[in-house]
């Protein structure tokens, strides 16, 4: 059985296969953590965190939001209740829709250069990865382990159990 | 070339065999082995020397764990889990056999279903509609245009969505509960109101999804549903191979 994820307003599309996208989180977040064994390297990892999807606390999402709200003829249509007639025949819906579409996109290549790009690229990899080395170092708060070089000085934050502290847990 | 590490992928009992084809981190892919101690095996791999969170090393990491887990009971570790060498492995196999005993049974037959509850952006009519702060503000906006007016609506406007995608989602969660094994809260994700994973039979992981899928049908105006799954258990295992801790 693949791993599959469904989007409610795609409901009768095919499921994507082989997506990291959903689970990157738990990947990185869960799974068992053995105290004695290292976490190597894990660069970038808060900007894996980054979630692309509706980033509600900004201005320019209020902004957005004003926008499409205004462009909403509710005198003309207020008995409607279905969204594509309030919002007038798609063409509001549209510019909204693209705004949010552009969001995603530029935050998804940080997501994309935070995971190392594609993996066939090796050069551009490479490349990558010394950005988000930077980025690191600058992090304090990093779980960080720098084993390949030695000579860089070897700094490391306790690690984060990840375990039942930090978590709700049900079980019935 | 490698770091003389082991890199670490997963628990499983003993005599566990590697699905066909298996490929393991790292460029070109390490060679995936399985080493027994007793009833419980690891399966790993050498250790790349530079190893980072790579797209492709995730992928490695998350579709080996995918195939394992389909064969039978996984205990999961998170991504990037290197131990200093096999000995090491094998101490802490022998170490903690109990524990690991147990939550391979707790585990066995069982799959991890993820579901994260959105703000639904088409939702934004009916709010209009049904909110009186946001179409107060939306009539201030329009009688005294401005930045400062705009602001004001959008972010009541945020608000709410948001409320409502997160009330809407509690109800999801309550009725999703009812068919699950166990719940475990997911890591917080920025957009999310609520992200949540559930253990689920994988004889029961159909019904589950089409609950799922009908809720997220009856709830699309209030909130989107996204639904990940089968996935390996990552959320019903904890630190040291300890059972996840039961009822909050």
């Amino acid at each position: 059985m693949p791993t599959t994820t469904t989007y409610s307003d795609e409901a009768l599309c095919p499921p994507r296969a082989g997506t990291l996208y959903d689970v990157l989180e738990l990947i990185l977040d869960r799974g068992m953590v053995i105290d004695v064994f290292l976490r190597v390297s894990l660069v970038g990892i808060e900007i894996l965190k980054i979630d692309v999807r509706i980033v509600v606390a900004s201005v320019d999402t209020y902004l957005r939001f004003a926008e499409a709200c205004n462009r909403l003829d509710l005198e003309r249509d207020s008995r409607s209740t279905t969204v594509p007639e309030l919002l007038g025949g798609g063409a509001a819906r549209k510019v909204g829709k693209r705004k949010v579409k552009n969001a995603a996109e530029s935050v998804g290549d940080t997501v994309r250069k935070a995971v190392g790009g594609r993996g066939d690229d090796d050069q551009e990899d490479d490349e990558r990865d010394d950005d988000m080395r930077d980025y690191d170092e600058d992090d304090e708060s990093e779980e960080y382990e720098e084993q390949e070089e030695k000579t860089r000085p070897r700094r490391r934050t306790p690690s984060r159990s990840g375990g039942p502290a930090r978590r709700s847990v049900r079980t019935r | 070339m490698t770091s003389g590490n082991v890199y670490v992928y997963a628990i499983v009992p003993a005599g566990t065999v590697l699905p066909a084809d298996c490929a393991g981190v790292d460029d070109p892919p390490a060679v995936v082995r399985v080493v027994e101690e007793g009833p419980v095996a690891a399966v790993v791999s050498a250790s790349p020397l530079k190893l980072r969170a790579r797209r492709r090393d995730l992928i490695a990491h998350q579709e080996l764990l995918t195939r394992l887990s389909e064969d039978g009971p996984v205990i999961p570790m998170r991504f990037g889990m290197v131990a200093p060498d096999e000995e090491a492995v094998r101490r802490q196999l022998s170490g903690s056999r109990a524990t690991h005993l147990a939550v391979l049974h707790q585990l066995d037959g069982r799959v991890e279903v993820n579901v994260k509850v959105l703000t639904a952006p088409d939702a934004l009519g009916a709010l209009v509609e049904q909110d009186e702060r946001v179409r107060g503000l939306r009539e201030a906006a329009r009688v005294r245009p401005g930045h400062e007016a705009n602001l004001r609506l959008g972010e009541a406007v945020a608000a709410a969505l948001a409320q409502r995608a997160a009330a809407a989602g509690r109800r999801v969660l309550d009725e999703l509960s009812s068919l699950a094994h166990a719940v475990a809260a997911g890591p917080e994700v920025r957009g999310c109101e609520l992200n949540a994973s559930f253990l689920v039979g994988r004889d029961e992981y159909a019904v589950f999804r089409a609950s799922a899928e009908r809720l997220a049908a009856h709830w699309r105006e209030h909130a989107e549903l996204r639904v990940a799954g089968p996935l390996p258990c990552y959320s019903f295992v904890a630190a040291e191979g300890a059972p996840a801790p039961a009822e909050v």
